[in-house]
């Protein structure tokens, strides 16, 4: 009663922190995508292209792009507008114009594992396997399994202009390019100088030289195990070796078929869509117009 | 700042509509659908199947498959388990064991049309034109519920091919109600005899229904105080739009969800030229985004 209480009053003044329940205005724009998919890094790559000036860090990373889920109500309605905010929501209606990052689930369910570890939520000796059974079933997140987010997502903005889609290994392999669909996505500038700049300054090194002296001035790293980093491989297939191969096949037949019409080719050979049901399929197929993204 | 501050002692003493977040069990049941989309009518198909034993009425509905969108966090928490809830809401990864209802968008519309009129949320004058482009672009007072294509996309895309999800055609229920009030029942569990069976579907007919709200109207949740000269229970029956709905509104629904429409068995009448997603732009877009590194995806500002 006495939480209640305290939550209450901090929600009619605005010091909650608001997350989902966001006051969302017409020209927010959403850096959305499922934990551990890239969302820290494509932060990083925006906030240098469209605040070179402020020198993003970890430092004031939350004051470029803010998270919900780190500020408050108040805090966020008096931040500069058009807000560009950070995200793992599965699909809102709210939000108008989205960025979203997806990220193959077999590399996705590796790094929430250990950053998990990092938050003290399993021990170093938690099995794998047990924790990729319970990442498939949406109980190792606040925010839908991977499979309800991105689905929820592709399933009601694909194909819409004000929705870009963006794969975090496209963004491995080539930064510049996919960081130009953002500027031009963004309406900015598409100088190539300003591009590479940006991506230099958001380098898997340089995070992790910035994470290591700056650990403490971050919502999202403070108070957690410093021996396992945030920054984390920042690589794409750590899974071909790290996963056992059990819980390749137990995920590509929960999710084969959303995996596949992302462009994330299938080591096993499940079931006709697994657990994925024909209209699944075909309504997502539909929104695709036919196209592959890869 | 008194609005807050009153919303926030609601909130503190259960007072506040329960709508999409509240104490959720793992045991709950949740009817979801669209609004009008039959989801009224698949309400009293649970209760009759729920409760044989009782009679099941506008004056009952709310007790026996309580309404997230009309009771209080306190009421549906006083709610018996199992519960059955019903709601509109658009996906929610917390509502695990799910009846969808789905319609024909170019029905619901026009039901929604005369619904928004008994609510007096539009005019009689308000043209039904101008209501579609209103229901297609997201622009009406339920907004938060998302569109069609969000709130029907959202479910199947999370969740359509697993055990706990059960997808119902409103037309289906129509064509063959005996059939998939069979479905429905296995889905909740419930083996029910041929006897019971057949008294839900009465009970829970058209006809019916129309008789309790003339009696009940005034004492339900959702139509007290509402106009009275538009019934709640409408026509029930399936394919209205193709002579009540405009060339222009029909055309303007399957330009925006006719991808979605045909994946559900919904057989187009136009063929639309502009792109059936997002509007004639997005074609060439998803080209450059698919093909060619460095194009824009959007005009430049």
């Amino acid at each position: 009663m006495i939480n209640r209480l305290i939550a209450g009053s901090k929600r009619a003044f605005g010091w909650h922190r608001p997350g989902r329940n966001l006051v969302v205005l017409p020209d927010d724009i959403f850096l959305v995508s499922y934990p551990k998919s890239g969302n820290t890094w494509t932060r990083f790559l925006v906030a240098n292209l469209v605040y070179p000036a402020k020198h993003p860090d970890f430092s004031n990373l939350n004051e470029l792009i803010p998270d919900p889920e780190a500020l408050s109500q108040r805090h966020l309605l008096s931040l500069p507008r058009p807000r560009i905010l950070k995200s793992h929501q599965y699909f809102d209606p709210r939000y108008r114009q989205i960025i979203y990052v997806v990220r193959d689930p077999r590399d996705v369910v590796l790094s929430q594992y250990h950053f998990h570890r990092k938050r003290r939520l399993v021990e170093d000796n938690y099995p794998i396997g047990q924790f990729v059974t319970r990442f498939i079933a949406g109980d190792t997140s606040i925010y839908g399994s991977w499979a309800e987010n991105v689905g929820s997502w592709l399933a009601t903005r694909y194909g819409r202009p004000e929705f870009l889609l963006l794969r975090y290994e496209d963004m491995i392999a080539d930064t510049p390019a996919e960081l130009l669909k953002v500027a031009s996505f963004l309406r900015l500038s598409t100088d190539s100088s300003r591009i590479a700049q940006s991506v230099e300054q958001s380098s898997a090194n340089r995070m992790r030289e910035l994470e290591s002296k700056q650990v403490g001035q971050w919502s999202s790293t403070k108070d957690t195990r410093r021996d396992v980093p945030f920054v984390r491989s920042a690589k794409a297939g750590g899974w071909k070796s790290d996963l056992p191969t059990a819980s390749v096949v137990e995920m590509e037949g929960a999710w084969g078929s959303l995996m596949k019409w992302l462009g994330y080719e299938l080591a096993s050979n499940p079931a006709e869509g697994g657990m994925s049901g024909q209209l699944q399929v075909s309504v997502l197929e539909d929104s695709l117009l036919g196209e592959r993204i890869s | 700042m008194i609005y807050d501050l009153q919303q926030a002692l609601k909130r503190l003493l259960g007072k506040d509509i329960a709508g999409r977040d509240f104490a959720i069990y793992p045991d709950d049941t949740f009817i979801v659908s669209y609004p009008r989309s039959g989801n009224t009518w698949t309400r009293f198909l649970v209760a009759n199947l729920l409760h044989p034993e009782e009679e099941v009425s506008f004056a009952s509905i709310e007790r026996q498959v309580p309404d997230s969108e009309a009771q209080s966090r306190a009421q549906l928490r006083r709610v018996p388990r199992p519960r059955f809830i019903k709601s509109h809401q658009y996906f929610h990864p917390r509502y695990r064991k799910v009846v969808y209802i789905v319609r024909d968008p170019r029905d619901v519309a026009l039901s929604y049309y005369d619904f928004q009129r008994k609510y007096r949320h539009i005019e009689d004058a308000y043209p039904l034109a101008s209501f579609i482009g209103d229901f297609v672009a997201g622009r009406m007072i339920s907004a938060s519920w998302g569109t069609w294509r969000e709130n029907v996309g959202s479910w199947i895309s999370a969740r359509d091919g697993c055990g706990d999800f059960l997808l119902l055609r409103y037309e289906d229920m129509l064509a063959d109600t005996l059939n998939q009030t069979t479905r429905l029942a296995g889905f909740l569990g419930l083996r029910p005899s041929e006897a019971v069976l057949q008294r839900a579907i009465e009970r829970s007919a058209a006809n019916h229904m129309r008789e309790l709200e003339g009696t009940q109207g005034q004492q339900w949740v959702s139509t007290k105080g509402k106009r009275t000269d538009i019934p709640f229970v409408r026509e029930a029956t399936s394919g209205g739009w193709k002579t009540k709905l405009p060339k222009n509104s029909i055309a303007e629904i399957e330009s925006a969800w006719g991808s979605l429409m045909s994946a559900l068995g919904y057989e187009l009448v136009t063929n639309p030229e502009v792109d059936p997603i997002g509007g004639p732009s997005v074609k060439s877009s998803l080209k450059a985004l698919a093909s060619t590194p460095g194009t824009f995806v959007s005009e430049p500002r």
